[in-house]
């Protein structure tokens, strides 16, 4: 080893210069880590020692409701998000940069706009007497209003608006890798542009989407706000379930559990994903 | 008089005032191997693009076998192309990239599998069919690419700049390769490229571009010994241009002074000029040989640099008015300099290899 390289070598056996983070870390360690071990502890200890908060929770018809909903909801959302961020990605990805750079600043500038604003327009927007229906109504489209809000429609419309960024960004990524002469090629082989986008395009921009759509499917299955407003009763999600269980029946150990059940989805699917593209990458050659 | 194969017809592409092409018309036999040549931005490449149907000229028409491929989209042209850039799909193996023409036109498995195999045994590359582009090195990725394109039998492959990402020993190694292919499957070549040993190598016909027309159409050797302007004459090998004074013309030969005052008669008297107009007399470096003794068309010089390289020596001779030549004799002529360097030689050249170009 040669003297450099034994003075970069600190005494935790970290590598020199990892002091910076330790801020950092000590919050992560402090304010996630440790709750997320006294939840875990909470969900089989209160108010006794045992499994029975888990076995409420899975025996139960109404909290097993409300798991399907919240991963039905997720489903949906990530689905549309994907169909709508595609086409904006692919214009951002063939525009000339400068171009390209404005409007996507235009995108990420709603993500800096507070989420319960705009959940709250939202309301107005879809409400039964909101701007949407009395403008249809107005124009004739519609003769009675349609049911945009508290049912899965205004949960995917509210949410997917959220998502968009989040699922823009890595397919932008993804798409900007492909050389656009890659397309010309296809097409001057016979393909049809539907045949050149199938076979080429989606098959090349799949790893965006893979990043993007977990993304957006794990944001949304612990979303809170959105679906409070603007979803019904009808279809509740588990983080709203989490927060009544908790604040109104003040179960404190059926909570935590729910909670902890979201979280080692969420950990399961992200290392599903993880396992999925590390293989696409080695057999692929992408 | 029969229809030529493809024929570009009266082409022209301008991108706001700018004009890239003007005006550009060529037949095309079937079979022919035809190289655009020119320097980048002389509009080559765009010419080739409108006949892909990337980029729609201006005016004109393109005729393939008498009908006009303007209004066909890409994707039914039904024309092989070889780019610039490795355009393999990277998700596919070579004998997916290959098959691929094949398969978005719906053919059957058997005679996809058949024709994957005779194009990659064409190309020499059966070995690397479960491969992907990402494992192949750039020569062998455009062999693949040169596969794709002819898989599907187009009446015309398009190659534009195809070896330019390449080292030199590589590209050499293709160009016999595409040589060929070209023999072996005679389909119609239009090639694209800036390198005139390239274009000298593999083409029947050049078509040699300047600022978006073409300067000089024809085999590798007219535009070598035959060259049309000064332009195609500094393009296509190498050239010595020397400041000449036009005498007379005679019986289709000139009568030269130089600016060093030497008389040069017998030169071919390609272009017009007036007594005592301006001119350039241009020789090719290989054409001048090394004397010590004087006499006809021959120049006094001093000898400022010699080097060997192999089959050549690079001499570089000054004239009594400094003006430097660029001299190429075969390396088994005694070396030049030695004893007599500093006294003076002389070089001569035959009168009828030399061209003069109106200044």
């Amino acid at each position: 080893m040669t003297a450099n390289a034994l003075r970069r070598q600190s005494f935790a056996g970290l590598p020199a210069g990892s002091g910076g983070a330790l801020p950092a870390l000590t919050l992560v360690g402090l304010f996630f880590i440790v709750p997320v071990v006294a939840l875990l502890l909470r969900s089989v200890t209160d108010p006794e020692p045992g499994l029975q908060n888990y076995a409420a929770l899975f025996g139960s018809g109404t909290y097993v409701r409300v798991f399907f909903n919240t991963f039905l909801v997720a489903a949906v959302v990530t689905a549309v998000t994907i169909l709508v961020a595609f086409p904006v990605a692919w214009m951002l990805a063939i525009m000339p940069p400068a171009l390209g750079s404005i409007v996507f600043g235009i995108i990420i500038l709603s993500m800096w706009t507070n989420l319960l604003t705009r959940t709250y327009a939202w309301m107005v927007l879809l409400q039964r007497t909101g701007v949407i229906n009395r403008a249809l109504m107005g124009l004739g489209v519609i003769h009675e209003p349609l049911p945009l809000i508290n049912n899965l429609t205004g949960v995917t419309i509210g949410m997917v608006y959220i998502m968009l960024p989040f699922m823009i960004l890595p397919l932008v990524g993804s798409l900007r890798a492909i050389d656009p002469m890659t397309l010309r090629a296809a097409a001057l082989c016979g393909a049809s542009p539907l045949q050149a986008f199938r076979r080429i395009l989606l098959p090349l921009s799949l790893p965006g989407i893979a990043a993007g759509g977990l993304m957006v499917f794990v944001m949304s299955l612990g979303y809170f706000v959105t679906p409070a407003l603007l979803g019904g009763t009808s279809n509740m999600m588990l983080a709203e379930m989490i927060a009544q269980t908790v604040q109104s029946l003040l179960n404190w150990g059926l909570g935590s559990a729910a909670a902890f059940v979201l979280l080692a989805v969420t950990m399961a699917l992200y290392a599903i994903q993880l396992r999925l593209v590390g293989a696409k990458r080695l057999g692929g050659g992408l | 008089m029969t229809l030529p194969f493809l024929s570009i017809r009266a082409v022209r592409k301008a991108f706001g005032a700018f004009v890239a092409v003007h005006d550009v018309t060529i037949d095309v036999p079937k079979g022919e191997f035809l190289t655009f040549l020119g320097p980048s931005g002389s509009g080559k490449s765009t010419t080739l693009y409108a006949i892909a149907g990337f980029q729609d000229p201006t005016s004109g028409d393109v005729l393939l076998e008498d009908k006009s491929l303007l209004l066909v989209p890409s994707h039914r042209r039904n024309i092989g192309m070889v780019f610039q850039r490795y355009t393999l799909f990277p998700h596919l193996s070579v004998a997916e990239n290959v098959a691929f023409p094949l398969r978005v036109r719906r053919r059957p498995d058997a005679e996809v599998k058949r024709k994957v195999a005779d194009m990659l045994a064409l190309v020499r590359l059966e070995k690397f069919a479960d491969r992907y582009p990402g494992a192949l090195s750039g020569g062998q990725q455009q062999r693949v690419a040169l596969a794709r394109a002819l898989a599907y039998d187009p009446p015309i492959l398009l190659m534009d700049e195809p070896l330019s990402a390449l080292d030199k020993k590589l590209r050499q190694e293709i160009q016999t390769e595409i040589r060929r292919i070209h023999r072996e499957t005679g389909v119609t070549i239009l090639y694209v490229t800036h390198d005139q040993e390239e274009a000298l190598h593999l083409s029947d016909r050049i078509a040699l571009f300047k600022e978006g027309r073409i300067e000089q159409i024809g085999t590798g050797e007219d535009l070598y010994l035959r060259p049309a302007s000064e332009f195609v004459a500094g393009f296509i090998g190498n050239s010595n241009f020397l400041p000449a004074e036009h005498l007379e013309t005679e019986n289709g030969t000139a009568k030269v002074r130089l600016a060093d005052g030497s008389i040069i008669k017998g030169v071919k008297a390609t272009h017009a000029l007036g007594r005592g107009q301006k001119a350039r007399l241009m020789v090719r470096p290989e054409a001048f040989r090394l004397t010590p003794v004087p006499g006809n068309a021959s120049l006094a010089v001093e000898i400022v640099d010699t080097a060997f390289f192999g089959d050549r020596r690079r001499v570089v001779a000054r004239t009594g008015s400094g003006d430097e030549i660029d001299v190429r004799p075969t390396s088994d002529t005694a070396e030049p300099g030695g004893a007599d360097a500093a006294s003076g030689r002389q070089i001569f050249f035959d009168p009828a290899t030399a061209f003069l170009f109106p200044a």
